[in-house]
């Protein structure tokens, strides 16, 4: 009753004046969020030479898919080398993702579980190292990592980067593991360890089957990182063919002979499968990401 | 068999923290010795440490001299007052703007729950898109926002946003900002939610206006989030690089060469991994700091609530 009245006031029972504020103040968000991301879809169906056209216009003249059918090998164009490496690209980066992802929830979600219901020695100071490892610079890592996966062989093997991955994944998935199982009662555990279960069958019978929210928080969240990330693959798989598709897309940005349109084609594709995870999910991302934050 | 609690909790962590062992406290303590060596990727002799069959070699120490060496270097300090300048305004527009956003996301109004969902778009995509796009909005040919402002009569001539050090490096500061204030707003977000309301009912009462319940009510209640937000946008502004490589490669010169960025260029461009470790390290060390306050100061005070 009084709830929407207090917590920012009941829209209907605003002033004139002050709805007008507000909702200039919504619509200047709105924009400022969404307004350059749609663009970059404008500019990926237009062609170059309107894009480069004074005065200029914001809706395109002609509208064109011609961009993605280059990119996706569909038509022969001039830089197809260079854009016909998005596909495979993108099929390296869901391997790695996938793959860091499984790595993630199955590790990550058992040590969560531990941190959250066991008292058990150097517990305190375990829990420091990965808050620690969560806010270290990943690029100190990889120097190590290059010299070592030279001697292994891994590198430009996906192998490699699903290791390397998992250096900045992993403490943020037991953090959000931890913060989510917090949130179960721990009286759930108690009475299946009376009903004769051991711990572990507890934790896999009981407590795992209503976790949901915090597996699909903690996995979306290592998917879209893996799938986004640039630094690690560019410095470590460097042969053709062998990286994932952030640094084929920031490869084709430096070349001058392809079109912009074309690598906005790219951009916007490559950042679809994330965008719409995120926005599907974003429930129990958001639930996840803000307790493990804030929960010690 | 009945394992002890704390047998049984290693059983659970264990997997975990090998896998952590392996990918991070490793190579953690391979750069921080390579750091302190003559590392010469082309020579594949000397000393070396057998593990399993695997040759990692060792290089030769050399005490401190590519850390002297590193500081030695007027480069390493311009990156560092530009680092710090940097991450101040990062941390200021993005504090500012997230928790503006949060603000209007926080009243009620048509529409709320969608502009919710959007308000992840930014935050979810990668740095390469989010330069990219930026590039579709700033480029001195083709920019939208360059295309707006002449088409308006606002300008004389397209704006070279890149051109000039100065220009570029508020640029980046507001690109990142634009991906990075979402996650701020989030954090805002909920925190205003657990304010009770009877505090605002009783600052309306008492006749407060919504200026004066921000201050007196909402600010107060959100001190930790804010600190919160701080230490957490001073980690992410310390170690952006990704956007640094799309938009301007550390320049025009080395206007926008940050500390990560030199340490990148040096290990990974000139291939020196001695001294590029070196300057790599001088930012763990920061972020080892970061950590410590970020443990004592916030997670500490949310303790006894959760």
């Amino acid at each position: 009753m009084t709830r929407a009245r207090y917590r920012g006031g009941n829209y209907r029972r605003r002033s004139a004046g002050s709805r007008i504020v507000l909702y200039v103040t919504v619509a200047a968000v709105a924009l400022w969020l969404v307004a350059p991301f749609g663009w970059l879809f404008v500019t990926s169906v237009s062609y170059q030479r309107n894009l480069l056209a004074r005065p200029f216009r914001l809706v395109p003249p002609e509208v064109t898919f011609d961009n993605y059918r280059m990119i996706l090998g569909l038509v022969r164009f001039h830089a197809e080398g260079q854009a016909g490496k998005i596909l495979a690209s993108m099929g390296n980066s869901l391997v790695v993702a996938l793959a860091v992802t499984g790595v993630n929830l199955v590790a990550g979600t058992t040590a969560g579980y531990a941190y959250a219901r066991f008292a058990f020695p150097l517990k305190t100071f375990s829990l420091f190292a990965l808050l620690f490892t969560r806010m270290l610079p990943t690029i100190v890592l990889i120097p190590a990592f290059f010299i070592v996966f030279r001697a292994l062989g891994l590198q430009n093997t996906l192998t490699g980067l699903v290791v390397a991955y998992c250096s900045f994944t992993l403490p943020f998935t037991v953090w959000i593991m931890k913060a989510y199982f917090e949130t179960i009662p721990a009286d759930l555990d108690k009475s299946a360890l009376v009903d004769g279960c051991n711990r572990f069958q507890a934790y896999c019978r009981v407590i795992l089957p209503v976790s949901g929210p915090g597996l699909v928080a903690g996995g979306a969240f290592t998917f879209m990182l893996c799938w986004n990330e640039f630094v690690v693959a560019q410095i470590l798989n460097t042969r053709p063919g062998t990286t994932t598709l952030p640094p084929v897309i920031a490869g084709m940005n430096g070349q001058i002979n392809i079109d912009y349109s074309v690598i906005a084609a790219s951009g916007f594709l490559g950042a679809l499968p994330a965008v719409l995870l995120v926005l599907v999910f974003q429930k129990y991302m958001v639930q996840g990401l803000t307790a493990g934050s804030v929960k010690g | 068999m009945k394992l002890s609690e704390s047998a049984l909790a290693w059983l659970f962590v264990g997997p975990a923290l090998l896998v952590i062992g392996v990918v991070v406290v490793f190579p953690l303590v391979y750069s921080l010795w390579l750091s302190f060596t003559d590392v010469n990727l082309l020579r594949a002799t000397g000393p070396a440490l057998e593990l399993w069959g695997m040759r990692v070699p060792l290089f030769h120490w050399i005490g401190a001299r590519n850390y002297t060496q590193v500081l030695a270097d007027p480069l390493y300090w311009d990156s560092l007052w530009r680092t710090l300048y940097f991450v101040a305004a990062f941390v200021a527009e993005a504090a500012l703007v997230g928790f503006g956003m949060a603000l209007v996301l926080n009243e009620r109004f048509p529409g709320r729950p969608l502009l919710r969902s959007l308000l992840l778009v930014p935050w979810s995509l990668s740095r390469i898109v989010v330069g990219l796009l930026w590039i579709g909005i700033l480029d001195f040919e083709f920019g939208a926002l360059n295309g707006l402002l002449l088409r308006a009569g606002l300008v004389d001539g397209a704006i070279a946003f890149f051109k000039e050090g100065w220009s570029a490096l508020n640029v980046l500061v507001s690109v990142y900002m634009w991906n990075q204030a979402p996650f701020a707003t989030l954090l805002f977000l909920a925190g205003m939610q657990s304010i009770s309301e009877d505090l605002y009912a009783a600052a309306e009462v008492d006749g407060a206006g919504y200026w004066r319940r921000l201050w007196f009510v909402t600010l107060p209640a959100l001190r930790p989030i804010v600190f919160l937000v701080l230490v957490l946008a001073t980690v992410n502004g310390f170690l952006m690089l990704d956007l640094i490589y799309v938009l301007t490669m550390g320049g025009p010169g080395y206007d926008t060469t940050t500390v990560s960025w030199h340490g990148f260029k040096t290990s990974f461009t000139f291939f020196k991994f001695g001294p590029g470790t070196a300057i790599l390290y001088t930012l763990t060390a920061l972020c080892l700091l970061l950590t410590v306050v970020y443990q004592r100061l916030i997670l500490a005070r949310f303790e006894p609530e959760a």
